[in-house]
């Protein structure tokens, strides 16, 4: 009983949220346009409603474009998670190898994506090898690093527990080190989802010839006249954003379901 | 034979209570020699940490026989290196001087062949196997097949009372029940000597009492040596057959005591005076430092 009243109450919550969320909004943009006529008001905020309209009428467009940048991305982020998987695993197994590595890692991630992209742009010349590339980019050090200290949190009574049954370093790998960094695996891509999506719409800032980046600059380019359709990339992008999100803390949820936010009520 | 051992034993006991320390020692030998039956052989065996003037000496030449088939603890305050003594017999840490033989083999070796079972004060189960998961890990490190893992594990469970909760994974437990899985899976793979490291202490005083009967009970049924690790007296009285008192800073063994209490460990012993009189014996042992600590002063 009480566990669906909570559940319920949650819902509602969040319910709440949005429809202020998007009363405020409509507010102030009626506030803006319609009753203090700003200059290039709709470029500040456009209506909320406007905004859905036009990615309605747009579908086929933005359904288009988001598919190339959106499906660049995520090729790039399972690529970069599995990178950065291995590398937590390589840096884990010896302090020769982590000292080896560290400086390089941190290095690779001073180089700033607003400067790497045109660079790999330039010598791929291939917008969707381009896109995958900084995606994978930008993900794999948020997913080393988190794996890592994953990796290096199993307690020593567990190891000790191991090495009475006589196991072999990679049954340790296999049975306790990898599981115990599940958790941390998936802050790590939770982190890096984000930043992937925003790496590919830079790379098309480079001059791409589609994709989601390519609309946004370009309804940017002819100013209020296409402000409905620059907003309704943005929008188009925290939607996919959300929708990463989602996914990965549902297959969390399967994948590790053991975790105590996962189960706290009970017990 | 035993009964006369005994005998002669508390008479021991009554002359160490008047500060001849020696004796006890010489019938631990004797007692050794006797029976023949030596599972584990501590030779001055010493651990310290660091060097120079920062060295801490853990444990400080440790002479001690443990017997096949008994209940031996080792009781002290925190700091005695009773936890210590534990790793170096199981080779989870290499003494600084001394040597260890089990069974006649190197520590090293006896735990390449999987002769300890261990059990912590936490029970270290892996949070996302079940219940049988857990019990059968040592058996799947070691290749045991499918079908004779799950018959292992249930009879195991059976052991420990937890049929019923073979599906149930470690949060959904209470602490004393995640304790039973970690004592069954300590016993899956069926080594001779089971330790035991404070496995008790976080636990209420009514799960605590329960299961030390159920480690009585394990102990008859599997015929383990137990090496348990405790700083509770009355647990140490009433589990042991002979408990080895330790004394901090450095760790060295101050007593080694026989419980004389029938071999049939029944709760109603508790209430017994012979329970008391056996507890004083361990209390005395450390009064013996409050004295000397009391002539300093003087």
């Amino acid at each position: 009983m009480t566990k669906w009243y909570n559940r319920n109450s949650a819902i509602y919550s969040s319910m709440l949220w949005v429809v202020s969320l998007v009363a405020i909004w409509e507010a102030v943009a009626m506030l803006i346009q319609d009753i203090w006529h700003l200059k290039s008001a709709p470029m500040k905020l456009p209506y909320l409603h406007k905004i859905i309209l036009t990615m309605v009428q747009n579908s086929a467009t933005i359904f288009g474009e988001g598919i190339a940048t959106f499906g660049n991305a995520f090729l790039g982020f399972i690529i970069g998670s599995l990178i950065g998987l291995l590398l937590a695993v390589l840096i884990s197994i010896s302090k020769p190898m982590e000292n080896a590595l560290f400086p390089y890692l941190i290095s690779s991630q001073m180089i700033p994506i607003v400067g790497l992209a045109p660079i790999i742009f330039g010598i791929m010349h291939n917008p969707e090898l381009s896109r995958i590339i900084m995606s994978a980019y930008v993900t794999f050090f948020p997913v080393t690093i988190n794996t890592h200290r994953g990796l290096k949190s199993v307690k020593p009574e567990q190891l000790e527990l191991f090495s009475s049954y006589a196991a072999k370093p990679w049954e340790i790998y296999l049975k306790l080190k990898l599981w115990t960094a599940v958790p941390s695996f998936f802050t790590g891509l939770k982190l890096a989802a984000p930043l992937a999506i925003t790496a590919a719409i830079v790379v098309e800032l480079m001059g791409a010839p589609n994709g989601i980046g390519v609309l946004m600059v370009s309804s940017l380019y002819y100013g209020n006249a296409q402000a409905y359709m620059f907003w309704s990339t943005v929008l188009t992008s925290v939607f996919i954003g959300f929708a990463f999100y989602l996914i990965l803390n549902l297959t969390e949820r399967l994948i590790a379901p053991w975790q105590p936010e996962f189960h706290q009520n009970r017990r | 034979m035993m009964k006369s051992m005994r005998t002669v034993m508390r008479k021991g006991g009554n002359r160490r209570q008047q500060g001849n320390k020696m004796i006890m020692r010489r019938w631990d030998t004797m007692d050794m020699k006797m029976q023949n039956n030596t599972m584990i052989s501590i030779d001055g065996a010493g651990v310290s940490f660091g060097s120079g003037e920062k060295e801490v000496i853990a444990l400080q030449d440790i002479r001690l026989d443990i017997y096949n088939n008994e209940i031996i603890s080792l009781l002290g305050p925190s700091g005695c290196g009773k936890s210590t003594l534990l790793r170096v017999i199981s080779d989870l840490l290499q003494p600084t001087t001394g040597a260890v033989s089990v069974q006649d083999e190197e520590p090293r070796i006896a735990r390449i062949k999987r002769k300890f079972g261990i059990v912590f004060q936490s029970p270290t189960l892996l949070e996302w196997r079940n219940v049988r998961e857990n019990v059968e890990l040592p058996l799947e490190l070691i290749g045991i097949e499918k079908k004779k893992r799950m018959a292992l594990s249930r009879d195991l469970l059976e052991m420990v009372g937890l049929t019923k909760f073979a599906d149930h994974y470690p949060w959904q437990l209470s602490g004393g029940m995640q304790q039973r899985v970690a004592i069954a899976r300590a016993l899956s793979f069926d080594p001779p000597i089971l330790l035991m490291d404070e496995p008790f202490s976080s636990l209420d005083e009514f799960t605590k009492e329960k299961l030390q009967l159920e480690v009585i009970r394990i102990q008859k049924q599997t015929k383990k040596t137990i090496i348990f690790v405790t700083h509770s007296m009355p647990e140490a009285v009433f589990l042991s057959n002979r408990i080895v008192v330790l004394s901090p800073h450095p760790g060295k063994i101050k007593a080694v005591l026989e419980i004389g209490l029938p071999a049939e460990r029944h709760p109603a012993l508790r209430e017994t005076p012979g329970f008391y009189e056996y507890i004083n014996k361990v209390r005395n042992c450390f009064h013996d430092e409050v004295g000397e600590l009391y002539d300093e002063v003087v």
